[in-house]
């Protein structure tokens, strides 16, 4: 039975959010408009090891956002957000050898580095790719999200390996008007309309020694994070994420995910629903997701993904990718190819 | 700002209470069928109005002799007008003659803000010299960054499309500057330290700009500079001026001297590119390493 943890369940300590309340005090936002709608006190906010639900977490970004109103507030917030105030964790990622071992902790560890979005990252075709996606539900705050947790891992990188890496960004939205914060903070590779939040590097980067990288030191961090006890569960927008991908050539149904996560179909609904989000629309994107992969990286023509995702016919499987992303294969595959 | 003006606030306030009391005195209250509805909606209007640009007035400008002008101009105006809308709620003996002095307040407050206005076109002058690096042409004070006081991204978009527009043909250089390895410093003290040296590097720039070239902060640790008139030979040697000054510049952080330096990339802005374009491909030259570049500075064709 696979566990997950809800946006209400108070998981996320407060001293994870540091930077962000940290940033709100240098900037001088009021406490009150600070702690609206979050049902918060300034004395929860001062006990480290209280916990703060995701749903409370989004509410005191929003409310920074909103009263900073200010374009480059994600990215500046981004690029204090990591190695971050884990503890081991954050310990292991400062020691990490090269990229890869740093991918490994933050995707390993993310429930707790970035618990507000999920990254993944895959290897293959020459190609190495880090994607976020939606940990809690929270449609309207992903551009800044994502601008955010782009440039924590750029930053990071940045910092760690001593030289600025190559990477190449593509983004789910439209071109907004504040690019130039995009080219300051993230890099001058950027696409937007990409219907994934994707970082995208060259594989030769992933294993090129960082200068401060040590060996022994990240390995006692990694048991240190083991000895802190269990890790959190997924949230449940990940866990169905992982889980549909898992799965996604046996069709995956409602009823078959709600057994493999031990309760009833109509709960896994309302639990869906408190995320802002249902079965099908998780189901087709994992599906989007993994269609592109398959043409970014293994060169899969209509027919070949068609076959992969169990369509009957390359027809139906076009006119389903234009319901998941408003782009017909073809243009998307184009798209992806050309870079 | 209000607190500044509390004694200015304190006798308006007194000046309508006197008002009210003189005419509740001296007059006798007309019926309610004789009130003339027009009239007090548009005189009493009038006060209200007076009254909140008075308060406008105060609350955004320090003490000083244009805002006395302005403010207690509008005051009179405000203690005038109120005046006329009391004559509808109370009837004064024709003989008297105080309550067409009361009147009388309104040509007189107009004359007041007449010569504040006057002088506040003097202030504005010496403000737009202050401001003449850091805007051009027009005033958007929306478009100004917190931390350096300076025009942001989107402003210097504006100015180079009005620059193409207006003066087709002329030249004009765009040069986007970098400061090397800002992200240590904000690793190392702390945001706040990183937002002093954007304020520093800020005020060096604008010292060795001239008065017709504008400095914008475009984005992060990265400042633009719009040249107009200017090749980009010529640009390229004054983005190498400025690199040098600020690599001069000592900025201490914790008693330690963090040393600056800037790499730039320059394009002649006059080309008919759009500005979004022509700022990617500088960024896009700013982020090749400077070795491999061969120098410091980096020219887009």
């Amino acid at each position: 039975m696979i566990a997950y943890r809800q946006i209400g369940e108070p998981s996320i300590p407060v001293r994870h959010q540091a930077a962000l309340l940290d940033y709100a005090r240098h900037q001088e936002v009021a406490h009150a408009v600070l702690l609206r709608d979050t049902g918060l006190t300034d004395r929860d906010l001062a006990a480290p090891d209280m916990l703060l639900t995701p749903h409370q977490a989004l509410q005191l970004l929003a409310n920074v956002m909103r009263v900073l109103d200010s374009a480059d507030t994600s990215f500046l917030l981004g690029q204090q957000m990591l190695p971050g105030h884990g503890g081991a964790l954050s310990h292991a990622l400062l020691q990490a050898q090269n990229l890869r071992q740093a991918l490994d902790i933050l995707c390993a560890g993310h429930a707790r580095l970035c618990p507000l979005l999920t990254p993944r990252w895959r290897e293959e075709g020459g190609l190495a790719v880090l994607y976020w996606t939606d940990s809690f539900g929270a449609p309207s705050q992903l551009p800044p999200l994502v601008e955010m947790h782009m440039t924590a891992v750029t930053a990071m990188c940045r910092w760690l390996g001593g030289e600025r890496l190559p990477w190449r960004y593509c983004l789910n939205r439209s071109a907004p008007a504040h690019v130039e914060q995009h080219e300051a903070h993230l890099g001058g590779e950027l696409r937007f309309n990409c219907h994934l939040d994707a970082m995208l590097i060259d594989p030769a980067w992933l294993d090129r020694p960082w200068p401060r990288g040590n060996a022994m030191a990240a390995a006692n961090a990694l048991a240190g994070v083991a000895a802190e006890g269990a890790p959190l569960v997924p949230s449940l927008l990940t866990a169905l994420y992982d889980y549909l991908l898992d799965n996604i050539r046996l069709a995956p149904t409602l009823e078959g995910s709600a057994a493999a996560f031990g309760v009833s179909p109509a709960t896994l609904k309302r639990h869906l629903a408190r995320h802002g989000s249902h079965f099908q629309a998780e189901l087709d994107q994992v599906r989007a997701h993994v269609a592109m992969q398959l043409f970014q990286m293994r060169g899969y023509d209509n027919e070949a993904v068609a076959q992969y995702l169990g369509f009957h016919d390359a027809t139906n499987f076009r006119r389903s990718f234009k319901r998941w992303t408003g782009l017909v294969p073809s243009l998307l595959r184009d798209a992806l190819l050309r870079s | 700002m209000l607190q500044l003006h509390r004694s200015t606030l304190i006798a308006s306030m007194l000046a309508l209470v006197a008002c009210v009391v003189l005419y509740a005195t001296l007059g006798v209250a007309k019926p309610f069928h004789l009130w003339k509805w027009t009239d007090i909606v548009s005189e009493g209007g009038t006060a209200i109005m007076a009254g909140s640009w008075v308060l406008f007035t105060l609350s955004s400008r320090p003490g000083g002799l244009v805002t006395r002008l302005l403010a207690g101009g509008l005051a009179l105006i405000m203690v005038g007008s109120f005046a006329d809308c009391m004559d509808e709620f109370f009837a004064v003996s024709k003989t008297a003659r105080w309550d067409h002095w009361l009147e009388m307040l309104v040509p007189v407050g107009m004359a007041c803000v007449t010569c504040g206005m006057y002088y506040w076109r003097h202030e504005q002058f010496r403000l737009n010299e202050h401001l003449q690096k850091r805007e051009r042409l027009f005033r958007d004070h929306r478009a100004f960054d917190r931390i350096t006081q300076l025009a942001n991204a989107d402003y210097l978009r504006r100015q180079i499309r009005h620059e193409q527009a207006q003066r087709p043909g002329r030249q004009c250089a765009l040069v986007l500057l970098d400061i090397d390895g800002f992200h240590l410093i904000n690793r190392e003290f702390g945001q706040r330290e990183g937002d002093r040296v954007l304020q520093a590097v800020g005020h060096m720039l604008l010292l060795n700009l001239r008065n017709d070239d504008l400095l914008c902060r475009y984005a992060g640790d990265r400042f633009a500079l719009l040249l107009p008139d200017t090749g980009e030979a010529e640009a390229a040697a004054m983005a190498r001026h400025l690199a040098a000054m600020v690599g001069q510049m000592r900025h201490h952080a914790r008693a330690q001297r963090v040393p600056i330096t800037l790499r730039h990339a320059s394009t002649n802005a006059a080309a008919d590119v759009g500005p979004e374009l022509m700022l990617a491909e500088l960024a896009r030259a700013l982020a090749v390493p400077a070795q491999s570049a061969g120098m410091a500075g980096v020219a887009v064709a």
